[in-house]
């Protein structure tokens, strides 16, 4: 990958120009079937984009005692590592990509769950701390089945490089991963039955409280990002799309698409589980996956 | 390390303003303060300034859920002044319209108790429901919510096409039997998030005098309806719902199986209603001085009336007003201790507070 494709990735396609209007288009899909699940009419299609558009226009309040570059740096750093997961995602045939790029993904993905966390803490408000602390909790739990799933699809087919990965025929075994990683999603996404941190009934809206105008849009942005990115592994992983040349890309989307209208009908389903509930839930599957991803790696010494 | 986390008097969580000052240590509370008033109106002093046909008007704002309750306490108070007594027909018509506002208040408590689980998708299928149990008081007293349907000696509207309110009282019965009381009795995110959480056992029950279906919830079967019958209860066959685990889901159990008695007198109550005049029609009423209380058992406990008059006077000298919230509230200090933080909402809710009848 040279710094011409590098930059074409990250700026236009997957990345910023393709990114941030289906984090919007997501995040309008999100509350438009939660909507329509529940009887009610749900936002207009452009709405993500209006309230971003809104909140860009709006002046923050000076907020004593907080550290001011600090707030504004956060929910800039998870938008960025937010675009830079989709733009290594392997959308369109012969993208480039580099060994290892799976593990930068990885890296990338996590990047705004910390600033969250981060946040919450530097608001010096109590319902941030909670939220903070919940996500920092949360983030331990599901992160752990999340990494294993993960390592253990990419150490079967012996590559940690997301286009092989994507190019390689399906096992029952990534099929298994890749119901790991759904299942981590709404807790990385915040949605039900997992939205923990962020549940207004009980600390308000946990780190984002102290968050307003241009700040709370961006957080927007990469909650929409992260929506993006996190479908699209999955759909990256388990469509076909590579083999189809310039359709795949409209493949890879109806994929991400059918994964964000399953995620929503999960968390219209359900009632937000307690912490204790979400932590043991994640640690039972947590043993499942250990002795899953530990015997992949023990059939791959064996093999010559 | 311990600190404090106060929950009101503005709170996403609460529909009223009160306040709740927890002390929690990590995710668990250790202790809590309540505090209320925020909502005072001074009704009841307004009450002194107003005759016996305005009154009635006053109270059925006390509170917007049971606003039938109120004045139908109020009424019966000021009937036992004034010596009158209700035609059975009328009687009738306030047994309906007491079951109907039930149906109505334990409906949007569940769905209130299922936005604090973050259910929304429940919450909005009450509410769906909770329309239509607004539709059939609509069909009956002509108001959504202050029905005006109460008056000394009777009710001002008859119910003039009985199977029409019977037919939308079954379709509810059928929508509440197959949509609520199955998701709640079944879905396990909403069993997990109600089981074992915010017990109050039943000699804290006893203690703190709590009532309704709070109290019947920790197995104390005390209903007004059974135990000192009013309207046309006496007549009325209906089991009293009681459990004795006193969780939020024993609450919730409770709320769920009365809407179930509910229909059911109030199938029995529109087959049997009998002809007649629907008020005494006494246009002068006089009323003997002395006070007089009067009880009814309210969607969420008891309610009870102490209505004051002086000689020859048009206005009562003093009207007080015990709402079930007021004799509720104590407990639910008990019932957060050592719950966790992500709990408190929902154990608040669970006693299904009302702070404008309490702060009146």
């Amino acid at each position: 990958m040279n710094l011409i494709t590098a930059l074409a990735r990250l700026l236009i396609f997957p990345g910023l120009l393709f990114a941030v209007p289906a984090a919007w288009f997501f995040l309008w899909v999100e509350r438009k079937s939660v909507a329509w699940m529940q009887g009610r009419i749900g936002p207009p299609f452009l709405q993500p984009f209006y309230d971003f558009i809104k909140l860009l226009g709006k002046t923050t309040p000076s907020r004593e005692g907080i550290g001011g570059l600090l707030m504004r740096a956060w929910p800039l750093l998870a938008v960025s590592s937010a675009v830079g997961a989709v733009a290594l995602l392997p959308v369109l045939p012969s993208s480039g990509g580099f060994e290892g790029d799976l593990i930068l993904l990885l890296a990338l993905l996590e990047l705004p769950a910390l600033c969250i966390i981060a946040a919450g803490f530097s608001s010096r408000s109590i319902f941030g701390e909670i939220g903070a602390a919940r996500e920092a909790v949360m983030a331990v739990a599901y992160n752990v089945v999340f990494l294993l799933a993960v390592v253990s699809i990419a150490a079967a087919q012996h590559t940690f490089r997301l286009e092989t990965l994507a190019g390689l025929p399906s096992t029952p075994l990534r099929w298994l991963g890749l119901a790991a990683i759904l299942v981590c999603l709404p807790a990385k996404l915040h949605i039900n039955p997992f939205s923990l941190p962020n549940a207004e009934q009980e600390i308000y809206s946990g780190p984002m409280i102290e968050f307003a105008g241009p700040e709370l849009a961006m957080w927007e942005l990469s909650h929409g990002l992260e929506w993006v990115a996190g479908t699209g592994l999955v759909a990256a992983l388990a469509a076909p799309h590579l083999a189809f040349g310039w359709l795949g890309p409209i493949l890879f989307v109806v994929f991400s698409f059918a994964i964000v209208l399953l995620l929503s009908t999960a968390s219209a389903a359900t009632a937000r589980v307690a912490i204790d509930t979400s932590v043991r839930f994640y640690w039972q599957c947590t043993l499942i996956f250990a002795v899953l991803a530990v015997s992949t790696a023990l059939l791959l010494r064996v093999r010559p | 390390m311990s600190y404090k986390i106060p929950m009101g008097p503005y709170h996403p969580a609460l529909e009223e303003p009160y306040k709740l000052d927890m002390i929690c240590d990590g995710e668990t509370v250790c202790d809590a303060k309540l505090h209320i008033g925020f909502n005072f109106r001074g009704i009841e002093h307004l009450a002194e300034t107003r005759n016996y046909v305005q009154v009635i008007a006053l109270m059925e704002r006390v509170c917007g859920i049971c606003s039938f309750i109120h004045t139908l306490t109020l009424c019966q108070a000021m009937e036992k002044l004034t010596g009158q007594t209700p035609p059975p027909r009328a009687q009738y018509i306030r047994t309906i319209m007491c079951e109907l506002e039930r149906l109505h208040s334990h409906v949007l408590w569940a769905g209130i108790a299922s936005k604090l689980m973050g259910f929304k998708t429940m919450f909005m299928t009450c509410f769906e429901i909770r329309e239509k149990v607004m539709d059939v008081l609509q069909a009956i007293s002509g108001n959504r919510v202050n029905y005006s349907m109460n008056r000394i000696g009777g009710v001002n509207r008859d119910i003039e096409d009985p199977p029409a309110v019977l037919a939308m009282v079954e379709a509810l019965e059928k929508e509440m039997a197959d949509k609520i009381i199955p998701i709640f009795t079944t879905s396990a995110t909403a069993r997990s998030r109600c089981a074992g959480i915010g017990v109050l056992s039943h000699e804290k029950a006893v203690s703190c005098g709590v009532v309704g279906p709070n109290a019947r919830a920790s197995g104390v079967a005390q209903d007004l309806r059974r135990a000192a019958p009013y309207a046309a209860y006496k007549e009325m066959e209906f089991a009293v719902q009681a459990q004795q685990e006193g969780d939020v889901r024993a609450r919730l159990l409770v709320r769920a199986l009365e809407i179930m008695e509910s229909c059911k007198i109030l199938r029995q109550a529109i087959a049997k209603l009998p002809p007649g005049e629907i008020h005494t029609g006494d246009p002068k009423l006089v009323f003997t001085p002395g006070t007089a209380t009067s009880r009814v058992e309210a969607p969420r406990g008891e309610v009870m009336y102490s209505v004051t008059w002086k000689e020859n006077s048009r206005n009562p000298a003093r009207v007080h007003v015990r709402t079930p919230t007021y004799v509720n509230m104590p407990a639910v200090r008990w019932m957060v201790l050592g719950a966790r933080l992500a709990d408190t909402p929902l154990i608040q809710a669970s006693i299904d507070p009302c702070y404008s009848c309490t702060d009146r």
